[in-house]
């Protein structure tokens, strides 16, 4: 009923997706699973409607077609049940499935809200949900909300003529064991009146609940199996595709380091709710890759050892020395640490200010004399690292919003290493990055563990995981569940996916 | 070319505005009533200088007016007490009422609007308690002798433009030479960056709105010399002329750029609109209507709606 045939989707010049080829048949549960990036939420984001396909046909009910927005796809029955929810908290539950249809229950230019509370009961026996919809929703469970959030879009099948597909994004991932168990039941009871796609990380859910499933890598599907002849380890294998192969990596670039001299020990280190039991040594010139699914607490860990969160358990050792104590992002520069985050144009880069400045930000005390700033130093100090990494700016007077993203990821970096920084942390250090800016990327992380500088990684992918790390944690649901070391074990992208799902 | 123009907005805003009055008002190019016109826009525009500070990092000062009401107040109450001392000690106190407001904005999350018109209504409240809600005269013998130079002229120029001068040029040097000018405007261009770049963010701010509020007491010293008195409400109407100051100046509500020497630019256009209003004679309850639509103005033409998604 719903097909996708050769849909391609380009993001300048990043290729999305290419040549999807897609199928979901009346009352049929499909999966789709993939590593991060590989392109799933690109393709949801298509279905129902958010982006537009640059090429390629969408099909529905055989009958070509096109979704300009959500409220286009909607009507032609694609519904989304949101992993973030999408209901407001301070409406009642009936407000909230009604939202922008009110007019359905005007009685003299007001809401009949009893009419209201009646229809809302009726969409609510469909997901088994017996509450009083004129309750607020925020006081709801996570789980209430999300069966009412599938009733709402349940609730289009009375309005279109066509049937349903339903999407639902990850909506076991803060479930529990027995609430997963109640939705998977209530998904196929549901299929006789819509179809589902089902998107998860979690490879057993999937294979559990799915008729059949996709396996997304790089923008193409490479796999498509029926889930009763599924295997785990198969699945896993098309999710990474490539095998071995040490050139690639070139993991021959990788240097021997220091194993006497911790620079950083987190030792059972844990934080409410975004990660537990957490140990680790970093030495000097060791290159820490940490993996692990969006949100699974990596990005938590590195915050917390740049301290923008304080720790609840455990404790941290830097540099060897239990006077260090570092509670700020301000102390945490001051002892020589640096960090490179993830939303490179948010917390990376000062948009309207030139290289120059963007490089001595962390540092103007050694640039000031008295309050004042020597400007003199501060160009000498840009021309220089300009040169040495390489950073093609027109000069180091340009805003660095004029940079490619490459470039505006060598300023950072040139922040921290002209700071004399000696643990820097790296989160997505190449997202959205060509090819070739990877490469320089790679390279800088290289010649710094060279220079002894302890580095952590939140990589991209596995394969830059594989080509840098000499040790690469697991980190699946804010626990460190395994450990690789890299100059020990050739490890394969299979094994990190088989640790992580 | 299409960049050029727009990064000078204010240049070109300012030279049409000025060819524009020239060519109806032929008495406009007078220089010395252009020089006069200029020397009674300095304490606006020095208030409009410790604003540009506040908007540069994405803040707002509401409470400048107040400030620079009580401060007449102050400034005509303890002048023969005090003597010069009353310029130091009035600039304390609109550092610290102003620091006081930035704490209030970084300590609480109060966003600097409430906070500021928070400590706004405590200097309304603090100058009508200290003038018995009075108009005040200055001791005049003090007056003249510590800053009678102040009202007349060097030639056909009037000293208040050296004041404003003056404090301009620190204004500038804090901005475009100073570490805190750095620091400000990297609060301004990204407050998260800053923040991971170790910078004491919180701190910036609190010395963002000090300098506002500094500047704004300057303003209302000088305000009450000139007028020889002070009263509560006397500087009523400072607020929003000096607010679309920086605005039209291309400086915009969420900071980053701009800066000082827009605002002077910004203050011109001020002028000039001033001065057409009074040669089209304009009443004088009907001026703030023309700045309310020039701010209005300004900002549909200045935001850069790319980056806005919602609106509140």
């Amino acid at each position: 009923m719903l097909e996708f045939k050769n849909v391609s989707k380009e993001f300048g010049p990043v290729k999305a997706l290419s040549n999807i080829n897609f199928k979901v048949n009346k009352g049929e549960i499909v999966g789709l699973v993939g590593e991060n990036g590989a392109g799933k939420s690109t393709l949801m984001k298509i279905i129902f409607g958010a982006y537009q396909a640059d090429s390629g046909t969408i099909l529905v009910d055989e009958q070509e077609t096109r979704f300009s927005s959500p409220r286009d796809a909607m009507s032609q029955g694609i519904g989304m049940v949101f992993q973030e929810q999408s209901l407001i908290g301070n409406l009642s539950v009936m407000e909230n499935l009604f939202l922008g249809r009110e007019q359905e229950f005007r009685k003299f230019g007001l809401i009949d809200f009893d009419k209201m509370a009646d229809a809302s009961r009726a969409q609510l026996a469909k997901v088994g949900l017996d509450i009083d919809p004129r309750v607020e929703t925020s006081s709801l469970s996570f789980s209430q909300r999300q069966l009412i959030e599938l009733a709402k879009v349940l609730s289009l099948e009375e309005r279109i003529s066509g049937d349903l597909v339903i999407l639902l994004d990850e909506p076991t991932s803060v479930l529990s064991e027995e609430e997963v168990g109640l939705l998977f039941e209530l998904v196929h009871k549901l299929r006789e009146r819509a179809a589902f796609i089902f998107v998860s990380h979690r490879l057993d859910e999937v294979i559990r609940l799915s008729d059949r499933i996709y396996v997304l890598k790089d923008g193409e599907v490479v796999d498509e199996v029926d889930a009763d002849k599924a295997e785990a380890s198969k699945i896993q294998a098309s999710m990474v595709g490539r095998g071995i192969n040490t050139e690639y990596y070139r993991q021959d670039e990788r240097l021997p380091f220091d194993k006497n001299s911790p620079m950083l020990c987190m030792d059972q280190a844990g934080l409410d709710r975004k990660f537990h039991d957490i140990s680790f040594t970093l030495h000097a010139g060791e290159v820490l890759c940490l993996v692990g699914t969006e949100g699974a607490g990596r990005e938590a860990i590195v915050r917390t050892l740049f301290g923008m969160h304080r720790l609840k358990t455990g404790t941290i050792t830097y540099f060897d020395d239990a006077e260090v104590k570092i509670t700020s992002p301000h102390a945490a520069v001051a002892h020589d640490i640096g960090y490179m985050p993830r939303e490179r144009k948010v917390e990376g880069i000062f948009a309207s200010m030139n290289v120059a400045e963007n490089m001595t930000s962390s540092q103007l005390g050694s640039y000031s004399q008295f309050g004042l700033l020597n400007k003199s130093d501060e160009f000498r100090l840009a021309a220089d690292w300009i040169k040495r990494l390489s950073i093609k700016t027109p000069s180091a007077r340009t805003d660095c919003i004029r940079l490619s993203g490459g470039n505006q990821q060598k300023v950072v970096l040139a922040k921290w290493r002209s700071t004399g920084s000696r643990i820097i942390m790296l989160d997505h250090p190449t997202r959205g990055l060509d090819v070739g800016a990877k490469e320089d990327v790679y390279a800088m992380i290289r010649e710094m563990s060279a220079a002894g500088i302890a580095l952590i990684v939140i990589p991209d992918t596995f394969e830059e995981a594989i080509g840098l790390g000499h040790n690469i944690a697991v980190i699946k649901d804010g626990r460190m569940v395994r450990t690789f070391d890299c100059l020990e074990q050739q490890v394969t992208p299979f094994d990190l996916v088989s640790a992580m799902t | 070319m299409k960049d050029i123009f727009k990064s000078n907005y204010h240049w070109v805003t300012l030279f049409t505005l000025v060819i524009l009055v020239g060519l109806v008002d032929s008495n406009f190019w007078n220089i010395e009533s252009l020089l006069i016109l200029i020397g009674d826009i300095v304490p606006l525009f020095i208030m409009a200088l410790g604003l540009t500070f506040a908007i540069y990092i994405g803040g707002i000062d509401l409470s400048a007016q107040s400030m620079a009401n009580m401060i007449t107040v102050i400034a005509s109450l303890y002048l023969a007490t005090l003597g010069l001392w009353i310029v130091p000690v009035c600039f304390l106190v609109g550092v610290i009422l102003g620091g006081l407001s930035g704490f209030i904005t970084t300590r609480f999350l109060v966003p600097s609007f409430i906070s500021t018109l928070a400590i706004g209504g405590v200097c309304y409240s603090l100058a009508q308690w200290l003038s018995g809600n009075r108009a005040l005269y200055m001791n005049s013998e003090s007056r003249d002798a510590l800053f009678g130079w102040m009202l007349s002229s060097t030639g056909i120029v009037p000293n208040t433009i050296f004041v404003g001068g003056f404090v301009f040029a620190v204004a500038l040097v804090i901005e475009r030479r100073s570490r805190l000018g750095r620091q400000l405007k990297a609060v301004g261009s990204a407050e998260l960056a800053a923040s991971a770049s170790g910078l004491l963010v919180p701190r910036v701010k609190v010395l963002a709105f000090a300098l506002s509020g500094g500047l704004a007491a300057l303003a209302g010293v000088i305000f009450s010399i000139k007028l020889s008195g002070g009263a509560p409400s006397i500087a009523n109407g400072f607020l929003l002329p000096a607010i679309v100051a920086v605005l039209v100046g291309g400086t915009p509500l969420t900071g980053g750029v701009g800066g000082v020497v827009n605002t002077l630019v910004g203050t011109m256009i001020v002028a000039v609109i001033r001065s057409s209003m009074l040669y089209l004679e304009v009443a004088a309850t009907h001026q703030q209507m023309v700045f309310g639509v020039v701010l209005i103005i300004a900002i549909v033409f200045t935001i850069d709606r790319t980056k806005l998604t919602i609106v509140k």
